[in-house]
């Protein structure tokens, strides 16, 4: 074990492991130093030179880059004094001047106090050669697909022979590093760019190979997507291992499948929401601007992609259309039953609509409007007296016109057909069983409706047993049904699982 | 190459013996023709000049019993190609191929001097037979380059004979490899390469470093303009280079070493490949060396054409395959260098001067030189200067006689101005300052370095402000452009230059380069960018006056600056000969015969053709006058101060 | 282009080592006046050397061309002592001359490469021009002009040797 050194920093001091670089000191006492090409996956280059700071002894001094120099005997360090702060801002003028229109830059002038640079800008760049994208490439990535080509000021990050790299995967960690924003993925490749998609915010925002699913996760720890992790795809990266405190991250560890004894089980699969598409006429998939119920709900959500304002490709809408019964009562698309929640759901989220967007023009377009529950229907006078519209009909279709879409339908009140012009139409898409029904119900022998939905053993008298003893049921997989109602059914089931398990256990003894 | 086959030399009285033998064979009273061949006399056609000796010789009969020695650069290149006769040591310069029969027939067979081609004192006027007595020879003390005119590069047998390599096997029998590092560093030896750092301290380091691959590694990438000491110890004398690297390697524990020659030394390449080869044909390199039982081998690397590379790391970086960026040295490469092992780089110079303290002893190499700098170092004496070529003087010697009793003075009787000492990574030094002697600490108080040894001389016709312009212009050319201050403050600073040089300067500009220059200095990553300003703040220091000039007068006192200079016929010097018209690019110049002739000043490119070949001296250059003067007005001298400078 | 054959050669010279690749590129070189694209393609893929790299070294070294050179090179010195002797004045007749720029390149023919070195060690004979390896000392811009029309009137000159 090494003896650990004193170090000084602005009059603080620590006691660092040898070998420690002076950045890494300064940073657990939480002295501030700039750096502007230094990045913690990544070997320092000390290109930039901002990290320079002063190490001072009896009758002398030296300037170093803090983010290469380890410590290996004791020593005082300044990290401001009148020569590093003098430097400092000698290269802030001259990166201004070699990149005006970097927000970067012109904050740090703010900061350095840097006025405008006594040097003209022949041409304007956002790329100070910092090298972070090269760097992450090599090192990380391993594609290596661009360097450093020329010398001097004619240097620049390319790739062989300024052509559309072949090597490159299209990752992005260079466009994600650049701190100017000079890299972008598309001027190295031609490969598609394609975010990977945030299941839980229903692809409406992108996710990185390693993150947590969705806030109220259980447990509520990050997941590497083996697919796309760079480890698991090409052996390199480990970044993340590197980096996690408490070594939490095993790439070896696999799915286990275990056998246990049980005496019940319950079967709470879920649903699947209708997908929209199969509806055409009205748009969506087309239509960037028609979206289904649960996507509404994420960008309603404060933890959505859009931290709960409602807007689409960066604008509010004004004039939103709903339609109720996407999917449901349908002969030919989804399911010929009601999905039981669409008419509430979309009550509601009428009503957050006109709550966050004032002004706006809300229409709701509906066959019937079944507020069944406990103030349901206080909710929907509510909500009408808000100022929604309600208009009985059923779209037949959805088009765009210029930068608008038009709803059409045929409202059965005015005995006519309207046009309403919107910014937004959400489809109140229903509920479906999941996709993989079939195979989960043959799996435990159980039984299915012709909806597709579990078939409980009794429709009024034994709505969570199933045919099969000790196996019950909870939650949509047995039919649509709203919160309150899958509660309530859940408790049910699992009062179902204690009576049957004191039963063996009485057999038992 | 060595005319014999594969004499291994296994023991020390192998190599005494061989020495003997060679020597025997070597007869020193047979005549011997000793001409220059190194890279300065071939671009003056010397080649031509020994093929007219070895044709001249067969016709008489006499190639049998006269040697042609080409040899390795001896350094009086103002006055190449050389030859010395010898037994006799009679001293012929500047000779041509039409001498070649007169030489035979009068020196070489009868043994009369030729007048007309032996060197004049350039005070004295009188002719000076005898090599030894020349000069700019004799006042040298020449530790290191004795040998180049004595013996061929690309045979080692002539090296051996010489004594060479007495040295390393006295290392590798008589001493230990500790006391041979001590030895060093008592000597006070300290890196020829340019930074003077104390070479035994560095063996020392490397020899103590952890590991058991250690490289050692030959620095020839002598990069700054204007200086070429190592290209003549390293084609003249490769085994010199040679030998110090061996013994380095013993002494550090070595097995592996590295000659990094720059792509536009091609002789030099040559030379030293030759060297490895017959070092080792002959058992002084490889396996079990000279029978010591120490095994040790060197590849020869060149480098791409980057001045950057001369950076021991970046160098370290090219020999890796890499491009020639430099990194942070706060660990050493003494510790970690090529490869991340401990590897010792040395210059070219330095390395030589290693077998003079293992024969001499380090006491003896210690007497020679000042306090803090041991030891000889050669110049090369470039520029303004009668006698261009390279001077080898101990340590301690003052500039004013390098320059005016070794180098001559300056050509044409014109006023000193500055020497540069450093190249691009060091300072002028003014008239005032001559009396400084060549030490590594007195240039650096001084605002200069003594750098690898190029000496640049100046006149006054040479702008201050256009060579510091010239310096950064180079400087930026060759920066790798890994660091911020370097790469944008070199160019920001060239751009400042630019203007000043081009009349558009500022109030406010001799600061804003100094404030670089700070930065510039405190802030870069290699020495490069930290030297950088050196030549800039050093010709502000001694030469302001010229930036003022340029700044607030719009003059250029030397008369080099383009736009801020005109050309000019003096009507009362012009004899109307027509022969400034002819070579004028752009037909600017019009007359008639017999008539005085007029300079175009909106045709005028300035590219000095008309001055350079004006032999009537009317041609002037003028700077800071206005409005032109009209033919047939007056004869040089304006109402307004400029400088009549004449071809 | 060269044969793989050709390229295998200058590998195994050099024992196929990636840290050898300056000297790789400067036989290559030396052969074909240049470096093609396909060739450096070739020598990576041998060596297991990233393109990208292979990029980086190309263009930082000015000893190599990326573009085809002129079958004869110009190479005028600009290091300070040819400088203060009027190196530029030259460089800027051959230019002119071979209607080049004066930083350097090669003419539309293809006949003429200009390339400015940083100092050749032979500073007493500044100015110094080097024409396809044969060295050329105390220049001045009219025999530098009398020089090239020589160059061009001999045609092939026989020296392909582009060393220094």
């Amino acid at each position: 074990m090494s003896e650990r050194v004193k170090i000084t920093i602005d009059g603080k001091e620590a006691w660092v492991e040898p070998e420690t670089t002076i950045l890494e000191a300064a940073r657990t006492l939480g002295i501030d130093v700039p750096t502007l090409c230094h990045n913690p996956a990544l070997e320092p280059y000390g290109a930039c030179r901002m990290c320079t700071v002063e190490i001072v002894g009896k009758g002398w001094s030296q300037l170093v880059t803090s983010c290469n120099y380890p410590i290996r005997r004791e020593m005082e360090v300044l990290t401001a004094s009148d020569r590093v702060v003098r430097g400092r801002r000698m290269l802030v003028e001259l990166l201004l001047a070699r990149c005006p229109d970097a927000p970067l830059f012109q904050e740090m002038a703010a900061r350095y106090g840097v006025g405008r640079p006594r040097f003209e800008t022949q041409q304007a760049d956002l790329c100070y050669l910092c090298g972070l994208c090269v760097r992450v490439c090599h090192e990380r990535v391993g594609a290596k697909a661009i360097s450093f080509v020329g010398r001097g000021v004619e240097r620049e990050v390319a790739t062989p022979f300024f052509k559309i790299s072949e090597a490159c995967i299209a990752c992005g960690a260079c466009e994600f590093i650049c701190p100017t924003g000079a890299i972008k993925v598309s001027d190295i490749t031609d490969k598609p760019i394609r975010p990977l998609p945030l299941e839980f915010d229903m692809g409406l925002r992108g996710r990185g190979n390693i993150y947590i699913p969705f806030p109220q996760a259980v447990p509520n720890v990050p997941v590497i997507d083996r697919a796309h992790c760079l480890y698991f795809q090409a052996g390199t990266c480990r970044t993340c291992e590197e980096f996690c405190p408490p070594h939490a991250i095993d790439y070896s560890q696999e799915d286990e499948f275990l056998d246990v004894d049980v005496g019940a089980v319950v079967v709470a699969t879920g649903f699947d929401p209708f997908d929209a598409r199969d509806k055409p006429e009205f748009g969506y998939g087309r239509y960037r601007t028609v979206i289904s119920g649960l996507e509404f709900e994420r960008l309603a959500s404060a933890s959505g992609p859009t931290q709960g304002k409602i807007k689409i490709d960066g604008k509010v809408p004004q004039d939103i259309v709903f339609v109720h019964c996407v999917g449901s009562r349908d002969k030919q698309q989804g399911g010929e039953y009601c999905s039981r929640i669409c008419c509430m759901y979309t009550a509601k989220q009428a009503h957050l609509a006109h709550d966050k967007i004032p002004g706006s023009n809300i229409t709701v377009f509906y066959m019937d409007v079944r507020a069944f529950g406990k103030g349901f229907e206080e909710f929907y006078d509510r909500v009408r007296a808000e100022g929604i519209t309600y208009r009985r009909g059923n779209p037949s279709e959805i088009y765009r016109r210029g930068d608008r879409l038009v709803v059409r339908a045929e409202d059965t009140l005015l005995g006519r057909t309207v046009e309403v012009e919107a910014d937004l139409v959400v489809l109140a898409t229903g509920v479906q069983p999941r996709a993989d029904a079939a195979e989960v119900a043959s799996m435990l022998s159980l039984e299915r409706g012709e909806d597709g939905f579990f078939q409980e053993l009794h429709p009024e008298l034994r709505p969570v047993d199933t045919k099969r003893r000790g196996i019950f049921l909870a939650g949509t997989v047995q039919s649509p049904k709203d919160i309150p109602d899958t509660v309530a059914q859940a408790k049910a089931a699992a009062a179902g699982v204690i009576v049957e398990l004191s039963k063996l256990r009485r057999k038992a003894e | 190459m060595s005319a014999d086959a594969q004499t291994k030399i296994r023991s020390p009285e192998d190599l005494a013996q061989l020495r003997q033998e060679l020597q025997r064979l070597r007869h020193p009273e047979r005549p011997c023709l000793a001409i220059c061949a190194g890279t300065g006399c071939l671009a003056y056609g010397v080649n031509k000049v020994i093929d007219a000796f070895h044709a001249e010789l067969e016709l008489r009969g006499m190639a049998d019993r006269v040697e042609v020695l080409a040899t390795g650069c001896p350094g009086f290149c103002e006055r190449g190609p050389l030859l010395t006769v010898r037994p006799q040591g009679i001293f012929y310069q500047r000779i041509q191929v039409k001498d070649v029969p007169e030489i035979v027939e009068e020196t070489l067979i009868h043994g009369r001097v030729i007048d007309r081609l032996l060197y004049q004192d350039l005070r004295t006027g009188e002719p000076v037979v005898h090599e030894a007595d020349v000069p700019f020879y004799r006042l040298q003390r020449r530790d290191i380059l004795w040998m180049n005119g004595l013996l061929d590069p690309t045979r080692i047998d002539d090296y051996i004979a010489l004594g060479g390599y007495s040295a390393l096997l006295k290392a590798l029998y008589t001493m230990q490899p500790e006391e041979i590092v001590e030895a060093v560093k008592k000597s006070g030896l300290r890196g020829r390469g340019g930074a003077g750092f104390p070479s035994g301290r560095k063996w020392a380091e490397v020899r103590h470093a952890h590991g058991d691959l250690k490289y050692v590694i030959c620095n020839a990438d002598e990069g700054d303009p204007g200086a070429f000491m190592d290209r003549a110890v390293l084609e003249g004398n490769p085994h010199s280079v040679l030998e110090g690297m061996i013994i380095g390697a013993f002494a550090m524990g070595s097995r592996q070493g590295y000659v990094y020659v720059r792509n536009e030394y091609p002789m030099a390449v040559t030379n030293i490949g030759l060297a490895v080869e017959a070092a080792r044909s002959h058992g002084l390199l490889g396996e079990d060396i000279a029978g010591s039982g120490f095994a040790f081998d060197v590849a020869i690397r060149r480098g791409g054409g980057a001045f950057v590379c001369g950076e021991s790391s970046a160098l370290m970086q090219s020999l890796e395959g890499n491009v020639g960026e430099p990194r942070a040295k706060y660990v050493h490469t003494s510790e970690k260098g090529l490869w991340e092992r401990p590897s010792c780089l040395n210059n070219v110079e330095t390395w030589a001067n290693v077998p003079l303290i293992v024969n001499k002893g380090w006491e003896a190499f210690a007497q020679v030189g000042t306090e803090g700098s041991k030891g000889t170092k050669i110049f090369s004496l470039v520029g303004k200067i009668q006698n261009t070529g390279l001077v080898e003087v101990p340590m301690g010697v003052k500039l004013r006689e390098i320059i005016f009793d070794i180098g001559g003075g300056i050509p044409e009787g014109r006023p000193f101005k500055a020497v540069q000492t450093g190249g691009p990574s060091g300072g002028c030094i003014p008239e005032s300052m001559l009396d400084l002697t060549v030490d590594f600490d007195e240039l650096s108080k001084a605002g200069s370095m003594m750098g690898s040894g190029g000496m640049i001389v100046m006149d006054d016709r040479t702008c201050m402000v256009d060579l510091a312009r010239y310096f950064l212009a180079f400087l930026k050319e060759e920066s790798c452009g890994k660091c911020v201050p370097c790469r944008e403050g070199i160019a920001r600073s060239l751009e400042v230059l630019t203007r000043i040089c081009d009349g558009l300067g500022q109030e406010g500009d001799i600061a804003l380069l100094q404030e670089l220059g700070e930065t510039l200095q405190g802030f870069s990553l290699c020495a490069l960018g930290k030297s950088a300003a050196n030549p800039v703040l050093s010709t502000i220091r001694y030469f302001r006056d010229e930036y003022e000039a340029h700044i607030r007068d719009r003059r250029c006192p030397a008369g080099v600056c383009k736009p801020l200079i005109e050309y000019w016929i003096d009507p009362a010097l012009c004899t109307g000969c027509t022969a400034c018209a002819r070579p004028c690019p752009e037909h600017a110049i019009s007359g008639d015969k017999k008539m005085p002739h007029t300079i175009d000043l909106l045709l005028c490119i300035k590219c000095g053709a008309c001055y350079d070949i004006c032999k009537f001296n009317a041609v002037l250059i003028r700077s800071g006058e206005s409005p032109s003067p009209l033919p047939g007005e007056g004869s040089g001298e304006g109402s307004v101060p400029s400088l009549a400078v004449e071809a | 282009m060269m044969e793989p054959s050709a390229v295998d050669r200058i590998l195994e010279r050099h024992g196929r080592d990636p840290a050898n690749i300056i000297a790789i590129l400067q036989d290559i070189q030396a052969e074909v006046n240049w470096l093609p694209e396909e060739d450096l393609r070739y020598v990576c893929r041998q060596l297991d050397v990233p393109f990208s790299k292979m990029m980086s070294l190309a263009s930082f070294y000015r000893a190599f061309s990326l573009k085809p050179r002129g079958k004869h090179i110009v190479q005028v010195c600009l290091g300070t002592a040819c400088h203060v002797r009027g190196a530029e004045r030259i460089a800027d007749t051959i230019a002119r001359e071979l209607g080049i720029h004066a930083e350097g390149g090669t003419d539309a023919a293809l006949q003429f490469t200009l390339e400015t070195v940083n100092c050749l060690g032979a500073c007493a004979l500044g100015p110094i021009l080097v024409i396809d390896g044969e060295y050329h000392g105390g220049m001045t811009s009219a025999k530098a002009t009398r020089l090239l029309a020589q160059v061009k009137k001999a045609g092939d000159n026989g020296h392909d040797d582009n060393g220094g």
